[in-house]
């Protein structure tokens, strides 16, 4: 039972000083049922131009494969602020999916959600409508107009002094 | 219902095109471990789920999936891009041209085509996140294999940024399960199949 009891403390212990890695496991726990802990509520967050490049917002869940991570933010253009709010509120969403009660990320989803709105409107006045019903607000049908978002150019043009 | 936004969740810039390393790309797109399959996996589990909050966490995750499908599929496109002749004829994609010519195809890296045996949808609850951390792990080896047979700075940026998703939905997904048990038996979580038993 002692030597169970040890790495716990120690866990708990550099708990305050870490990143969000450690979770919280049940106290009573049935058996033959796989365990993940559950990510504590409130945890670190990267800002959103880093966790965008990292594929995640949670440093706890910056787990990369043999050192390799992307360490260049992406180029500022009016698209690429546009992925970057909406990854936040994607990684942020799915975070609230399983904690619903964590009043300070739920905070930052509405402030990322009121971010994006506005970078939407700015971004479809102009490049163009995001959605087809967007394409309502244009003066004439611009939906069809290329880039698509799978070609090329789509993703290398729209910078934004442009 | 689903409404199309028109841009990637992530920017796929691919500067040069690399008809060979998109025959691996491939099945990320629509092979064993990929992407078409995880998206139809959770879009389908949901209807058997009971509970509302892990009908959202499928709905969403699936959801991102469905991007992340757009997002391969768009790698291979871009790798694929103004082939000159000795391109098309290069080694390890001649036998992917002559079916597709550039087309993008869900299929294996093997060239299997894209199968539903790959995936369940058993309609318990418990079983069926089981199934989806294995799945999310299974797509995280299969973007450490592509990250160590590509050596294209842009496919591996792409790469890493949906690799590290998987990281994150496997640990969404074993929440789920502590969510789920929650609402069972607490000495006997496979008492009945809470998706069919009341």
């Amino acid at each position: 039972m002692e030597v169970r009891m040890q790495p716990m403390v120690r866990q708990r212990e550099t708990e305050e000083k870490d990143d969000g890695r450690f979770g919280i496991l049940p106290a009573r726990a049935p058996l033959a049922n796989p365990y993940v802990p559950f990510q504590r509520n409130n945890p670190p967050t990267y800002p959103a131009k880093k966790g965008v490049v990292r594929g995640t917002l949670f440093p706890g869940l910056d787990l990369p494969f043999m050192g390799m991570v992307n360490e260049a933010p992406l180029p500022e253009t009016h698209l690429h602020e546009l992925q970057t709010l909406g990854f936040a509120l994607v990684e942020l969403g799915e975070y609230l999916d399983t904690h619903p009660d964590d009043a300070e990320a739920f905070e930052m989803f509405r402030s990322y959600a009121d971010l994006y709105k506005k970078g939407r409107a700015e971004y479809e006045k102009l490049h163009g409508p995001l959605t087809q019903g967007g394409a309502a607000n244009a003066e004439s049908y611009t939906w069809l107009q290329d880039p698509w978002p799978w070609d090329f150019a789509a993703n290398t043009q729209m910078r934004k002094e442009d | 219902m689903f409404v199309y936004e028109k841009k990637l969740q992530y920017p796929v810039k691919i500067s040069k095109p690399n008809p060979k390393l998109a025959s691996i790309v491939i099945s990320q797109y629509g092979g064993p471990d990929g992407e078409l399959g995880a998206s139809l996996r959770y879009l389908s589990q949901r209807f058997s789920m009971p509970y509302p909050e892990l009908k959202g966490l499928l709905t969403d995750i699936g959801t991102e999936e469905l991007g992340h499908l757009e997002m391969v599929g768009a790698i291979v496109h871009q790798l694929t891009r103004d082939l000159t002749e000795e391109q098309q004829k290069a080694g390890g994609f001649a036998s992917y041209f002559v079916d597709h010519t550039a087309g993008v195809y869900p299929q294996f890296a093997s060239g299997t085509p894209w199968t539903a045996a790959t995936m369940q949808v058993k309609g318990d609850p418990m079983t069926d996140l089981v199934e989806d951390m294995a799945a999310e792990q299974k797509a995280r080896t299969t973007y450490d294999n592509i990250l160590r047979l590509s050596d294209d700075p842009d496919v591996n940026d792409v790469i890493k940024f949906l690799r590290a998703r998987e990281v994150v939905h496997f640990q969404r997904f074993g929440e789920a399960v502590q969510k789920l048990r929650e609402k069972l038996n607490e000495k006997n979580v496979y008492y009945m199949n809470p998706a069919i038993d009341r």
